[in-house]
């Protein structure tokens, strides 16, 4: 029987439990082994194990004793294999836990089962942070049951071809483990898909239809934005309903969406797997630690909290500078990395940048009824803000008015707004257009362009050529503010579905651009 | 640079200026003087302005200077460089009345500008080279811009501006005013809409401002063959209104933003209009 006390034979007992662990967003198999032999009584963990893995030892003895078994007396060597890269996570607690009870025991049947939980000083198993990407890795490595705590069983069951086996005490997975017990696969329960974008649609954003218009082009070219203008005008209120435009996600774009969030411990149980794209708005207060991720175990950011999805960056000019700039690399690379003692951790950081600013720091700048207080000293340096460095990853400015109050009611009979259906086709007509365009590259829409890639994707027809030309002349354009305008051509040409990018598509470009008077 | 003076008294002293009650000693000045023997008309305002000021200055300016008229103002922020910008874009005379020595260029920013007054029309003033810019000298300096002028045109004032003062001196120098009307709910023109209220002429056409000076009328020729039928009815919808942003000109003319904005583009590259803060304006054409 499991409880029973072990009967040494020989010198030594062994045991090999695999389990994995994580590095950034990605899991790596790991095997414990576990190994029994006569000497002084003493238990060590060897393999560039972190603190929670070496105090594991602490909790699993007196979890073990109360969960009815018995801790050995002799001297226990646990490796974590492979040696040499990190391991970090309480989840080693379970396979290490089993480890010690197994020993003696060893059945063939847990060569193809993985463990993976904290277990609490009663013998409880307790949730864990980071279950998906664990899984997927095992899942990789052929491993066919994972044992994981009941809590996230749910998020573990997302993936289909695994047994997910949940458990809520030590002593049930011990007996799981030893072939005492047979617990059933954990099944993913089936939810309709609801429509969590129902409630945030653009038809209830009455009179900006220039805007929309804007944020179609930006939507469908992935297109980083400024929505410029006064206080209270609606740019939060539209950038809130941007992912509910962007494209349908993919299975596997939900899955990395999911994975990231499981490192980030802010799954919801029951059902986990997030299926709309994320919509992140920091506040501006935020370090770059928070918004680019970090620690001394790392976590992701906002930049890969909202990858795949919108990050919305509002009153752009009260975010410290520092935190802006340290955005600029993971956004160029889709990639935040970030470098540790032995490993380089990468969270992924692919997203849509809309960040919003009013004309000045005081938001009166623009406004005929309102003065602007402030200083000239005070106007360079916000405009500075606006137009430094981290300004080359935003392609077009929008500059958003308020509505006149009298004026929407004449509207409001008159006209139909643009809801969000009719602007994610068009979104998607462009997205698909530009994923033919870029296969077999490394790009996926027009926003991504560097600079060569424009010269060769973006070349308008002899009529835009001229226009362009004209423009770049009368507006004394940079030639920075001709590549953006370039790459918007394109877009607009793609929601326009033309192989060409014409004199209008140019002409329409010019309205974004990202050369203005700042007055 | 090259400074030159001329006293009270002297040939050359502007005509005008000698009959004001306290007529500068001498003037030093840079550029060419004989302009301000031709008729000229005074524009300035505050600082801190709005598109719609600036605009207008520019526009009020361009007139005045494409009439022959010199546009006198005080070359500081805001109205007054707009003013003296416009004057110069339309390839006319104008002149800086500066409250610091002339060879001083206050406020800073202005210096380029300044460049072109010197090269293109005169820079003046009743102080000696290398005065620094005070805060008294700037008041004092308006007698001369509204004593050089038959007519002073105040654009757009705060309630406190500088540029009622020297509509002020203007009045005493028995000289004309105009002052630009603006929304009465901006404060930027509580000033200028307060000395229309004090009897003060409005300006309600640009043209408005050349009646004084007995100026030829600008022949009305507005560019519509110029223009594209579209073109033209969104250029007619805005000549109406002064200002509208892209949902408003889509609203009345029953199109698509998609439709509008490469239109808009291709006007504001042709010069008839120009967008600022979201909002399409009239240019000066």
């Amino acid at each position: 029987m499991l409880f029973d006390a072990y009967k040494m034979e020989g010198d030594r007992m062994f045991t090999e439990i695999k389990t994995a662990t994580l590095s950034g967003v990605k899991g790596y198999p790991v095997t414990v082994e576990t190994d029994l032999h006569r000497g002084m009584p003493g238990f060590h963990v060897v393999g560039l194990a972190d603190t929670t893995i070496r105090e594991s030892c602490r909790r699993i003895r007196p979890a073990i004793m109360n969960s009815g078994g018995r801790f050995p007396s002799e001297r226990v060597t646990v490796n974590l294999v492979p040696a040499g890269i990190p391991k970090e996570g309480s989840h080693f607690d379970l396979p290490i836990a089993l480890g010690v009870m197994l020993l003696g025991k060893m059945t063939d049947k847990i060569c193809d089962t993985a463990f993976i939980g904290e277990v609490s000083l009663s013998g409880a198993i307790n949730g864990v942070k980071g279950v998906l990407p664990l899984v997927m890795c095992l899942r990789g490595a052929g491993i066919k049951n994972i044992v994981v705590p009941r809590q996230n069983a749910d998020e573990a069951a997302i993936l289909e071809d695994v047994n997910v086996i949940p458990v809520q005490s030590l002593r049930e997975a011990a007996e799981y483990a030893g072939g005492y017990r047979r617990i059933n696969a954990h099944k993913k329960q089936i939810r309709e898909e609801e429509d969590q974008r129902r409630g945030q649609d653009f038809d209830q954003v009455v009179g900006q239809e220039s805007v929309k218009r804007a944020i179609v082009i930006g939507a469908g070219g992935g297109h980083g934005m400024l929505l410029i203008g006064n206080p209270g005008c609606g740019k939060t209120m539209m950038a809130k309903r941007v992912p509910g435009i962007l494209p349908e996600l993919t299975y596997e774009e939900k899955i990395e969406i999911t994975g990231v969030y499981s490192v980030a411990g802010l799954l919801q149980t029951g059902d986990p797997l997030i299926r709309q794209r994320p919509f992140r708005s920091p506040h501006h207060t935020i370090t770059a630690a928070g918004l680019i991720g970090g620690g001394q175990r790392p976590r992701p950011g906002e930049l890969s909290l909202a990858h795949r999805g919108v990050l919305f960056l509002d009153e752009f000019g009260e975010f410290d500078t520092r935190a802006i700039d340290a955005m600029r690399q993971p956004l160029e690379e889709g990639a935040v990395r970030i470098n540790r003692n032995f490993e380089e951790i990468v969270f992924p950081s692919r997203v849509m940048i809309i960040i919003s600013a009013n004309p000045c720091k005081c938001g009166n700048l623009w406004n005929d009824r309102k003065v602007c207080t402030c200083t000239k000293k005070q106007l360079e340096a916000y405009r500075r803000k606006l137009t430094g460095p981290f300004a080359d990853r935003i392609d077009m400015y929008v500059k958003v008015s308020s509505v006149a109050k009298d004026k929407l009611g004449e509207m409001k009979s008159s006209t139909e707004w643009e809801g969000s259906e009719s602007m994610r086709e068009k979104v998607n007509a462009a997205r698909e257009i530009q994923k033919e365009r870029y296969k077999g590259t490394p790009f996926t829409c027009n926003g991504e362009l560097n600079e060569e890639e424009t010269k060769r994707y973006c070349t308008p027809d002899s009529e835009g050529r001229e226009m362009i030309a004209e423009m770049y002349d009368k507006f004394a354009l940079s030639m920075r503010a001709h590549d953006k305008l370039l790459k918007i051509s394109r877009t607009i040409a793609d929601i326009d579905e033309s192989d060409y990018i014409k004199g209008v598509h140019v002409a329409e470009a010019l309205m974004y651009r990202t050369d203005m008077d700042w007055r | 640079m090259d400074i030159k003076i001329v006293k009270l008294g002297e040939a050359g002293y502007p005509a005008l200026l000698e009959k004001i009650k306290d007529p500068p000693a001498q003037l030093y000045y840079a550029g060419n003087l004989a302009m301000l023997n031709e008729k000229c008309a005074a524009v300035v305002g505050s600082r801190v302005t709005n598109a719609y000021g600036r605009h207008m200055a520019g526009v009020i300016g361009s007139s005045l200077a494409e009439h022959g008229a010199t546009v006198v103002s005080g070359m500081a922020l805001g109205i007054d460089t707009c003013a003296h910008e416009g004057a110069l874009r339309a390839g006319g005379n104008t002149a800086a009345v500066l409250g610091c020595g002339i060879d001083v260029c206050y406020p800073p920013e202005n210096i380029k500008l300044k460049e072109k007054i010197e090269n293109r029309g005169v820079v003046i003033s009743e102080y000696a080279p290398g005065t620094p810019a005070h805060r008294y000298s700037f008041p004092r300096r308006n007698r001369i811009i509204s004593g050089l002028c038959e007519l002073t045109v105040v654009v757009q004032a705060r309630n406190r501006s500088g540029a009622l003062i020297t509509a002020e001196l203007a009045a005493e120098q028995g000289r004309e005013i105009m002052a630009v009307p603006g929304n009465i709910d901006s404060q930027y023109n509580l000033g200028s809409n307060k000395l229309i209220k004090e009897g003060a002429m409005p300006v309600i056409s640009v043209d408005d401002v050349l009646e004084p000076l007995d100026l030829r009328k600008a022949d009305m020729m507005r560019a519509g063959i110029k223009l594209s039928d579209m073109e033209y009815n969104i250029f007619q919808l805005l000549n109406d209104t002064g200002e509208m942003n892209i949902d408003e000109i889509c609203l009345n003319i029953g199109k698509s933003p998609a439709y509008v904005a490469p239109i808009l583009s291709v006007m504001e590259m042709k010069g008839f209009v120009f967008s600022h803060a979201g909002k399409i304006f009239l240019a000066n054409t």
